[in-house]
């Protein structure tokens, strides 16, 4: 599946961020979502506007909003046909990630409640050089607003900074993926992690990974 | 913070008849159709307002559980807050509190267990927050204090302690008398070194130090059960030290040596006081294959480990002999089985630590 950055030399559907009509609620948007990822090309500007024409409401994504004391959790919440995978991700006072690429895949996210911080590293260079990760800056996010990376852009941290809110925010990856990598800060060496989730679609799936096929049977 | 796994709903054990919710509003002081209903409710929920004091009023609800009225403008609590003798759940988070804002019987509210005054403008840890003896939850993230007592060894029942985003430059060791702690949180201070008596947390699952002035650990460490430990943004070392300053022993820590090693016999009679103190004072040099002891001729040693599979330690450790670092100094050709069985259990730990 191409993903573009501009609008092509045909002026197709779900390109233009100006034809965007603002999702009422979380369920609009998703359908939506499948309607734009249904097609080969998908523009990425279009995207990401549309997501951030969503205004989060906390009685839409309620029971997706699932704190744990040590770690962030992952709930899944969409499994897009196939063609991407939408996540709510809930972060506790000052829980961050590991610096981490995107399997290729290209990733959305949105900041549904609270502050999220996003520090961009470049990739590290060959195996040889054994040094500190290169940091590119930091980027504060607010509620609604939107970021995108891809392996192309980099990798990053993401991170709630606050130490008095949680925070929640919305992921959306394509081509769905199971398996990534983190890398340590200090030295670039990476290590596959796979990607789990806490809950799939509301159930609590404890050590769940990705389903392998997402595409419902077609009976 | 959020609770354990909670989600954005109220707590369990409340429904909505006696839950009191007026938050999000421009409210300056409790509404009259909730002190109508004071006897009733056990939850009362008033963030996001305009209070600039708590009303005397407050009394009236002393059946409450619950009381979170965090995001207004408050300076002070007042003393009526103490007859609410059943709180087990107080959060007054980003509002305008110091030390002095805490009335001095605060420690009276013995049923409370759990307590957040994060983002404040607390300089100083109140000292009556070490007197709730039942208290499970303490978090105080987001303001200035720059000190944690000594006293907070008090705190026995305490399972979740969250002071990320201080001033601390240090971590008394009574932190380590906190047995049931399950989190640990002290990223964004500005610790430089972390005691020992961690190792005593047995219960300890995770442990979040990033953004400090750390540059080692306390080999200590390793033998946590962890599953999470954020370390980044200290100034960890990054290479081995090749020579750290090393003294000669002196004559007394030379006979000393030969005497714990050789396992020479002595009494009352063989030693005055002060020599026998002297010898019970000895430290077994931590290269296990080494049986060399010190007493205080040592060479400090770092020595990087993998943690957590993410991580690679730089541990402080203390060898009897710059020789030790790859080689023991001393060979024993007899040994204790006790012995042993510790040494198999700490390389044991090692491995599983290396291999990540």
């Amino acid at each position: 599946m191409e993903i573009s950055d501009s609008g092509g030399m045909e002026k197709m559907k779900y390109t233009d961020p100006k034809t965007i009509v603002p999702p009422k609620n979380l369920d609009e948007l998703i359908e939506e979502l499948h309607k734009v990822f249904d097609s080969d090309h998908v523009n990425v500007e279009y995207v990401t506007e549309l997501m951030a024409s969503y205004k989060s409401n906390p009685k839409d994504w309620k029971k997706f909003a699932i704190f744990d004391l040590h770690r962030y959790t992952r709930n899944l919440v969409d499994a897009g046909n196939g063609k991407f995978n939408l996540m709510v991700l809930c972060w506790n006072t000052s829980q961050g990630s590991a610096i981490h690429d995107h399997a290729n895949a290209h990733c959305f996210m949105k900041v549904l409640d609270g502050h999220s911080q996003e520090e961009l590293f470049e990739w590290p260079p060959g195996s040889e050089d054994d040094g500190e990760m290169k940091s590119k800056g930091k980027k504060l996010y607010e509620r609604d607003q939107v970021a995108y990376i891809s392996d192309t852009i980099g990798l990053h941290r993401v991170e709630n900074p606050s130490h008095s809110d949680t925070s929640v925010t919305l992921h959306l990856y394509s081509p769905p993926f199971s398996e990534c990598q983190s890398f340590d800060e200090r030295t670039g060496n990476a290590r596959k992690v796979q990607v789990t989730f806490w809950s799939q679609f509301g159930k609590r799936t404890p050590c769940a990974k990705l389903p392998s096929s997402c595409v419902p049977e077609n009976n | 913070m959020a609770g354990y796994i909670s989600d954005a709903s109220s707590d369990s054990e409340l429904n909505g008849r006696n839950t009191g919710d007026a938050s999000h509003n421009s409210l300056s002081t409790i509404p009259d159709h909730l002190i109508s209903r004071a006897k009733e409710i056990r939850s009362l929920i008033l963030h996001h307002n305009e209070f600039l004091l708590i009303p005397k009023s407050i009394s009236l609800f002393g059946n409450l559980l619950t009381l979170d009225l965090s995001n207004n403008h408050l300076t002070d609590l007042p003393k009526e807050l103490i007859t609410l003798k059943n709180l087990r759940k107080l959060v007054v988070k980003s509002n305008g509190l110091t030390c002095s804002s805490i009335p001095k019987d605060f420690g009276l509210l013995s049923s409370l267990e759990e307590l957040n005054f994060s983002g404040n403008m607390f300089e100083v840890f109140p000292p009556q927050f070490t007197e709730l003896s039942r208290l499970k939850c303490l978090y105080l993230g987001g303001n200035c204090i720059s000190e944690m007592p000594n006293s907070i060894k008090n705190l026995q029942r305490l399972e979740v302690l969250y002071l990320g985003g201080n001033r601390l430059t240090e971590v008394p060791a009574e932190i380590g008398q906190l047995y049931y702690l399950i989190s640990l949180v002290l990223c964004d201070n500005h610790i430089q070194s972390i005691p020992p008596t961690l190792i005593h947390l047995r219960n300890l699952q995770s442990l979040s130090l990033h953004n400090n002035q750390i540059s080692t650990l306390p080999p200590e460490i390793v033998r946590l059960n962890l599953s999470e430990l954020s370390l980044r943004n200290n100034p960890l070392v990054n290479k081995f030290v090749q020579d750290m300053t090393y003294e000669p022993p002196t004559l007394l820590e030379l006979s000393g040596r030969v005497v714990k090693i050789e396992k020479v016999k002595y009494s009352k009679e063989d030693l005055p006081s002060n020599l026998r103190k002297y010898l019970s004072s000895a430290q077994r040099c931590v290269n296990s294959k080494c049986k060399g002891v010190y007493f205080t001729s040592r060479v400090e040693h770092v020595k990087f480990v993998d943690f957590c599979g993410k991580y690679r330690l730089p541990l402080l450790q203390y060898l009897c002999s710059p020789q030790c670092r790859t080689t023991p100094a001393v060979y024993h050709s007899s040994s204790d089985t006790e012995t042993d069985e510790d040494e198999a259990m700490a390389n044991a730990r090692l491995r599983r630590v290396l291999l990540g």
